[in-house]
């Protein structure tokens, strides 16, 4: 198993999405200070379907995070387009997240009181996109994800599966730079977690969009392009596979 | 369209724990009819009271010499009287002028003794001025038959001073006062040809009637009286200079009800403040409730509100959620308050809340007393319980603004 990560030579200089130099994130302070982020130096290609790997604790969540603008690094910068996101303000992240990212959770990534159509909708709105193109988007969006007849369902009336499957919708509507999972199928059984990541690789292939998700499942793993494997907060394996 | 966003979003999640919306709402509407009728009791009881005491025997004004009202000095009596009232009689704003002479007297029956204040009065501007003839309930009430020996010795006592005297219809009564200029006493017979009843021990106790040119052979004057009472259809009406100051070579000094029993006065006025301290006592109590209730629905809702913001939601549009969360409960809150607050007190403003012949503040209640509807009970108080909503709701709106995303999505799971 090689350690030391290697900056992975990207294939051009216009196809990094995001350049992640030298990033910490570390918890607490002093003797009971925890790093769950340690030096990380990544950097993730336009079209790749990378999974971020390894046990539990190990800084998966808290690396999305910071990638998505939810959390700022204690030290190091994180480029998205060669524009830094690590020191903007408030606003200007919630606006960059709903611009740029679209967030797959592990559970409960559906507003209750929203049906689906209006959780699909959520960004759109928030963005103002006209209601003529909005409703188009989300039926399209809908039959992709093959979920026709469930426009006005509630999350509460919905399988978990088809749940991640809105979540998907909802965070590819609204054509973001990267969509970031955080353990999408860890609440699903396996077959319909695979059923779920297939259909992620399919958008990944047929619209080019930008993946990175995390597991800790193998059978997960084994359809990512890309494998950032972390321990204790640093990346002690990156693999590409054909 | 953000904002239709998030205000669907709150509209929504004010009726998704139904059971929570439904009390609160239900706390904050019986605050408000509380309030509604606690005004309209205060309102009810002031005039209720006022009726009373003014309506009883003192009247809405009174006109005396100026320092009679000190301690009752029989000398300090209006001269020119028969002038005055004329006056009275032709001023538009005067609906009646009853012309009294007053003094501390000494009745004596053949079984007993007791003091007493005497009036003379006019018996037909008495009638229309206050309760005496209403208030009978033995005998006749005062005629003018002065000619007459009967008409002469007419008296009219309380049943409590009757009791006193042990005296019954017909029954002799001498009378000692002392007069004007000099305080020689004086002694005159009188039978007791009526009795009667204000429902209040004092009055029935301390007061007798005899009619006005007797009582003012009593005190040994040909004219004059100490006091003028007024009844004034319309008070704003009324000159209260015109019968004050110089007058014909005497100080005249006309009052109002208010200064004539400014006890009264001064407890009306505390009423109102007694419901503005009502009022936010219930405020306080209800925006506790509300922000108990408002922080139960977010913290419940923590991992929502860090997805909302994932999702690029900005913090300011959670904080309108929350506010609106809070306007919608209020307005459904005042609306619910106005109703039972409404339908309770229309209810009771018609059959009225009897509390037995209570004595406040030398006024006795001898009618029920009937809440009074007002406009301010349907406009600021339903207005300010909304305003007071949301002033509530800033607190778990900033709150909720506050919320980082990643602590908030930790909390569950
Ligand atoms: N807000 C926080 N406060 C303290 N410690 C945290 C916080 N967030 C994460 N950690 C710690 O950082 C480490 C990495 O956590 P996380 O990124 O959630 O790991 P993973 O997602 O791989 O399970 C863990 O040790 C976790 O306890
Ligand atoms: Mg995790």
């Amino acid at each position: 198993m090689t350690t030391a990560p290697s900056q992975t030579e990207p294939q051009a200089q216009g196809d990094i999405l995001f350049d992640i130099r030298g990033v910490g994130r570390y918890f607490g302070s002093g003797d009971i200070q925890v790093k769950a982020l340690d030096d990380i130096n990544l950097t993730i290609a336009r079209g790749e379907f990378t999974a971020i790997v390894g046990p539990s604790g190990s800084g998966k969540s808290t690396l999305l995070q910071l990638m998505g603008g939810l959390d700022a690094p204690s030290v190091g910068d994180v480029h998205l387009n060669n524009k830094s996101i690590a020191h903007m303000s408030g606003r200007e992240l919630s606006d960059f997240r709903r611009d740029h990212i679209g967030f797959i959770f592990q559970a409960y990534n559906l507003i209750p009181v929203l049906s689906a159509q209006e959780n699909i909708e959520y960004i759109m709105l928030l963005q103002g996109v006209p209601a003529a193109q909005r409703r188009q988007r989300v039926q399209a969006m809908l039959n992709t994800v093959g979920l026709e007849g469930y426009a006005d369902r509630r999350p509460a009336q919905l399988s978990g599966g088809q749940q991640q499957r809105v979540a998907v919708a909802r965070a590819m509507v609204s054509r973001p730079s990267i969509i970031l999972a955080d353990e999408p199928t860890a609440n699903l059984d396996s077959v319909t977690g695979s059923a779920l990541l297939d259909m992620m690789k399919g958008l990944n292939e047929s619209r080019s969009m930008t993946f990175v998700f995390s597991t800790h499942d193998p059978k997960i793993m084994e359809r990512a392009s890309r494998l950032i494997h972390l321990q204790d907060g640093r990346v002690v394996e990156d693999e590409r596979r054909g | 369209m953000p904002k239709m966003l998030m205000l669907t979003l709150a509209l929504r999640n004010v009726f998704r724990n139904s059971r929570r919306t439904l009390l609160t709402v239900g706390l904050i509407a019986c605050g408000l009819a509380a309030l509604m009728f606690t005004d309209a009791m205060v309102r009810g009881m002031s005039q209720s009271m006022v009726r009373i005491a003014t309506g009883t025997l003192l009247g809405q004004a009174q006109i005396h010499r100026a320092g009679f009202r000190r301690n009752n000095d029989v000398d300090l009596y209006i001269t020119h009287s028969d002038h005055l009232l004329q006056l009275l009689h032709d001023d538009p704003a005067v609906a009646v002028a009853a012309p009294r002479v007053i003094t501390g007297a000494m009745l004596a029956s053949s079984e007993n003794v007791a003091a007493a204040m005497v009036y003379g009065v006019d018996g037909a501007a008495e009638a229309q001025l206050g309760k005496l003839q209403q208030a009978m309930v033995a005998g006749d009430y005062l005629h003018a038959g002065n000619g007459s020996a009967e008409g002469q010795r007419q008296l009219l006592v309380g049943t409590g001073l009757a009791r006193l005297l042990e005296v019954e219809l017909g029954d002799r009564v001498v009378i000692t006062v002392s007069q004007i200029q000099g305080g020689d006493l004086s002694q005159e017979l009188f039978r007791v040809s009526g009795m009667f009843h204000f429902n209040d021990r004092m009055l029935d106790q301390n007061l007798a009637f005899i009619t006005l040119p007797r009582g003012q052979r009593l005190l040994g004057m040909d004219t004059g009286v100490h006091e003028i009472a007024l009844r004034l259809p319309a008070p704003p009406a009324f000159d209260w200079q015109r019968y004050n100051g110089d007058w014909r070579g005497q100080v005249l000094q006309t009052l109002s009800w208010e200064k004539l029993i400014p006890q009264l006065s001064g407890v009306l006025e505390m009423s109102n403040v007694s419901t503005l301290i009502v009022a936010g006592i219930l405020f306080m109590l209800v925006a506790l409730g509300l922000i108990n209730s408002m922080f139960m629905s977010i913290y419940e809702r923590q991992y929502e509100f860090g997805v909302l913001l994932a999702l690029g939601t900005r913090p300011v549009q959670l904080f309108w959620q929350i506010l609106y969360e809070g306007f919608f409960i209020g307005v459904l809150s005042a609306l619910s308050g106005l109703v039972l607050g409404g339908l309770l007190t229309w209810w009771k403003a018609a059959t009225g809340i009897d509390y037995g012949n209570l004595e406040m503040s030398g006024v006795t209640l001898q009618e029920p007393i009937f809440p009074m509807l007002h406009w301010a009970q349907f406009t600021w108080m339903p207005l300010s319980i909304v305003l007071m909503t949301l002033v509530a709701s800033l607190y778990p709106a900033w709150h909720a603004a506050r919320l980082q995303p990643t602590r908030a999505m930790r909390k569950t799971l």
